[in-house]
């Protein structure tokens, strides 16, 4: 009998545990958004009354100490980087997925895979940083005339490209690697060339990945706050000509960067409606990719898209005939304003009617060269731009390290900032970061860990799972300028308690809770189902069997995914620059009411003192140094833990 | 032990003399020689492993796709020597088509399979491309079952017909020689007996080869069996004789069911 009334009450106990505890848990993630959402709300009211929406929105002049707030250049300049960016990085990403799934040894894709996640995890200042110290004065010195500080348009287009790259090749490479061997077999058996086999059955049967690939990269690039700070020019002006890459242009997140935290009211508020717009725009973004993909991937499998089904034969037919004519009259025209912008008119003209004739002969060229020929000139490619990816991201590690080698001593590592940083060390700033890491995992990991195994083992197909996953989703996608703004609304603006070591740690803890819990819930699911059922079958209880068999053969990549997102927190500079972190301190403080330096924060300062390139580098290579030793760690413990355990 | 059917050499599609191939380090095909003659049907039968399905798969050189494969020995296809250096692998995969284990249609409309191989082979107009899917179709006894959703995708139709679908697609490009790769291993009984009866049909305008681990299937429809042992040819030779009066022991045991 005591038996017996032991057993209930464990049981009892374990239904508390989950219908409770964790149901609470994982509600945190859908009260984190909320607040976020409200607080960014409630702080742009007075600027969407004062101001209203469509004069914020169409304004052309944005002047916040004259009392004009015209967003319009700046929501141009975020579209146009972007669509820069994505010019740039789409076709040399996938040409180089394509390479490193259809056509690399096992033996280089092993190697070149790990590099992409790598470089993926590099923070954002660090690749704007590169871009200050090597884009910038490489546009300014091959194009003098045109863009006479080298800050541009084109400076943060390339930028973004290059950080968007590991992003494209990794996921587009998932993406072809799915594709089953059994298409390829079918079609190779029918005579196609290799290549052949990856243009028309491998590309469209992994499209959709393709494009959810180009969409994270578009997102990341939309969202990203301090690489285009860095290169942007920031000027809040609608380039002239509008296609002029040359000009210096200024995105919604540069504005946010350069302006919060130094002004009040209506300004602040009409800051915080920028934001607003931001999410918008992400949102908007997602929705039509969501849709886009959806209908690629019913034409390839139906032969027709939503809105074609509609339409009667004779409209298809003409919208089949015009579809050439007007991709090539359209590429006339974009050659004709870029070339335009270096020459006059008519040479411009002349140019454009060159590309077009070569554009439009290719398809015949190509049909009089044998089909192995074809393969060989598209491999070749593929390989070529593989290699200009591997060479930017190896001129960005030589060009930190080669340099920063030289700042690195005993005293820049134990000693406090001097000279206004020009001279001294950056203990300070290392140990707030590693201040910073430790309140960010002991917030994080607790919620995050939990919520993942909630998800993964308890949740229930209703409503409520439905809504903490898009709460996880929308946070994940949110750029992390916002989570600083929400972070600054909350602890500066509403609490008053200025910049703190704590506000910092609980803004990133929320901007890295998203990955955690999905690495969590990801590993937890590839539990076997027989593990659960063996437990369950002597009788453990559902939490049992999850706390001591299923939690413990998933710790592997649990803890991989901690260590990487840690690695990811350590590196973040938006979200902190306006709730915890001062350029400069001389003392340590273990207080966690107290500013911090970081490092992140600390490079971002040092760029805007002069003479202190040396000290810029170093931080840049100590930063990079400590990411790199995260993923490090990273695959030692996944490497330990396969060892372990197996199935 | 080894018999090669010599008679009849004119009417060889596919000649195999002393095939030898490595995956790596193992050997996978020792000393394998057997002919493969003109409209008839070729069926290579034993046990999982014996390599029959690797022998299959060299005669449109689908092992190439393999890392580490290695081969030795001559395998002629209509006189000319299918693994010489310089051989154009393309033309001779469009000759001889390929039908897999498992029906595996590509992810796009029932036309779109179909037109597939022809538009890789240069042709272009529709209503050329609208008349091979009307005869492949017909030709793999689909059409009837097809015809009004052909812009549907392939996924819709059942794994029979999908199967009927792969068969129609290799069909396509006119192949001379068709090479079937346990085709009815993942069919029910009902999709394998049309998949047979179509075999059957073909043999009038193609040759046919057929990997089969069913040994009724090897006897009801093929005219020469060939029978693996560990990566050996044991015996080959008429089908009748094979079953009725095998000439090897092992091959008698295994037909008889006493191993396999």
């Amino acid at each position: 009998m005591k038996n017996k009334t032991a057993v209930n009450t464990r049981k009892k106990v374990d239904h508390g545990i989950q219908k409770y505890l964790l149901t609470g848990v994982a509600a945190t993630s859908v009260a984190i958004i909320f607040l976020i959402i409200l607080f960014i709300f409630i702080e742009s009211t007075e600027a969407i009354s004062a101001i209203g929406p469509w004069e914020f929105i169409s304004g052309t002049e944005w002047r916040p100490f004259n009392g004009s707030f015209g967003a319009f250049p700046i929501i141009l300049g975020t579209i146009l980087t972007t669509i820069g960016a994505l010019i740039f990085a789409v076709p040399l990403g996938i040409t180089s997925a394509i390479f490193l799934s259809e056509i690399a040894s096992e033996r280089t894709r092993n190697i070149l895979k790990p590099v992409c996640e790598v470089f993926a995890g590099i923070p954002s200042i660090v690749y704007g940083f590169f871009g200050l110290m090597v884009i910038v004065p490489f546009i300014f010195n091959t194009f003098p005339n045109l863009a006479p500080a080298g800050f541009s348009w084109l400076a943060a287009s390339i930028l973004l490209g290059i950080m968007a790259l590991p992003t494209i090749v990794s996921v587009s490479d998932d993406a072809m690697r799915s594709v089953p061997k059994s298409h390829r077999e079918a079609s190779v058996a029918l005579g196609a060339t290799h290549w052949e086999t990856t243009r028309k059955v491998v590309i469209p049967a992994a499209f959709s990945g393709i494009s959810a690939a180009v969409m994270l990269g578009m997102g990341r690039a939309i969202g990203e706050t301090m690489a285009v700070v860095m290169v942007a020019g920031n000027a809040p002006n609608i380039p002239e000509p509008m296609w002029n890459v040359f000009e210096m242009i200024r995105t919604i997140t540069s504005t946010l960067a350069k302006e919060v935290g130094e002004v009040t009211g209506l300004h602040l508020s009409a800051l915080f409606l920028l934001a607003l717009v931001l999410m918008a725009m992400l949102l908007l973004t997602n929705l039509t990719a969501n849709l886009i993909m959806r209908n690629t991937k019913r034409k390839f499998e139906t032969g027709q898209g939503m809105i074609e089904k509609h339409l009667p034969d004779n409209v298809k037919n003409v919208i089949n005939m015009a579809k050439r004519p007007v991709m090539l009259s359209m590429a006339f025209v974009v050659v004709m304003m870029m070339a335009s912008l270096f020459t006059d008119i008519i040479v411009s003209t002349l140019i454009a009617f060159a590309c077009i004739l070569f554009i439009s002969t290719m398809p015949f060229i190509s049909k009089r060269i044998r089909s192995l020929n074809r393969q060989r000139i598209a491999h070749l490619a593929m390989s070529a731009s593989m290699i200009v990816v591997c060479a930017i991201l190896f001129i960005l590690i030589a060009d930190i390290t080669v340099k920063g080698i030289p700042a690195l001593s005993w005293e820049f590592l134990t000693d406090v900032p001097r000279d206004m940083g020009r001279a001294g060390g950056i203990l300070p700033a290392i140990v707030g970061t590693v201040q910073l890491i430790i309140g960010t995992a002991l917030i994080a990991l607790p919620l995050g860990i939990l919520t993942g195994i909630y998800l993964a083992e308890f949740a229930k197909d209703n409503r409520f799972t439905k809504i903490v996953r898009s709460s996880i989703d929308i946070l994940n996608g949110t750029p992390s300028i916002v989570f600083g703004l929400f972070g600054f609304a909350l602890f500066v603006h509403y609490l008053g308690i200025g910049r703190t070591l704590i506000g910092g740690c609980i803004v990133l803890a929320f901007l890295i809770l998203p990955v955690i819990i999905r690495t969590t819930e990801e590993t937890v699911k590839a539990v076997p189902q027989e593990l659960r059922e063996a437990s369950a079958a002597m009788g453990a209880t559902k939490w049992e069997t999850t706390a001591k068999v299923i939690v413990p053969a998933a710790m592997g990549g649990v803890v991989t995914g901690v260590i990487l997102s840690l690695g990811r927190a350590a590196g973040e500079t938006a979200p902190i620059m306006f709730v915890a972190a001062v350029g400069i301190k001389r003392h340590i403080e273990f207080s966690l009411f107290d500013t911090i330096m970081a490092l992140p924060y600390y490079l971002y300062y040092l760029t805007e003192v002069p003479n202190s390139e040396e000290v810029r580098y170093g931080v840049a290579l100590v930063l990079l140094m400590i990411v790199l030793s995260m993923f490090a760690i990273a695959s030692m413990v996944r490497h330990h833990y396969s060892k372990k355990v197996r199935w | 032990m080894v018999k090669i059917y010599e008679n009849n050499n004119d009417g060889n599609v596919i000649t195999i003399d002393s095939l030898n191939l490595w995956y790596g380090e193992n050997q996978a095909l020792i000393d394998v020689s057997m002919p493969v003659m003109k409209n008839k049907i070729t069926a290579l039968i034993g046990p999982s492993g014996c390599g029959k399905s690797t022998l299959i798969r060299c005669m449109n050189r689908m092992n190439d796709l393999v890392n580490g494969c290695r081969i030795e020995g001559s395998m002629k296809f209509r006189g000319d020597e299918i693994y010489e250096p310089g051989a154009d692998v393309i033309s001779l995969r469009k000759r001889i088509g390929m039908i897999f284990q498992k029906p595996n249609p590509f992810p796009m409309t029932i036309r779109d399979n179909i037109t597939y191989g022809p538009k890789i082979h240069g042709v272009v107009e529709n209503d050329e491309l609208d008349e091979i899917v009307e005869r492949s179709l017909k030709q793999a006894v689909l059409w009837e079952e097809v015809k009004d959703r052909l812009d549907k995708p392939a996924f819709s139709l059942s794994g029979g017909q999908q199967q009927r679908l792969c068969i129609a697609r290799t069909l396509s490009i006119n192949p001379e020689v068709i090479l079937m790769d346990e085709p009815t291993s993942a069919l029910d009984p009902i999709a394998t007996a049309k998949i047979e009866d179509l075999a059957i049909e073909l043999q009038k305008e193609y040759t046919v080869v057929i990997v089969t681990h069913n040994m009724q299937q090897a006897a009801r429809i093929s005219d020469n069996t060939g029978f693996m042992y560990l990566g050996k040819m044991i015996e080959f030779d008429e089908t009748e004789k094979i079953f009725n009066k095998p000439s090897d022991e092992l091959t008698e045991r295994y037909i008889t069911g006493r191993f396999g």
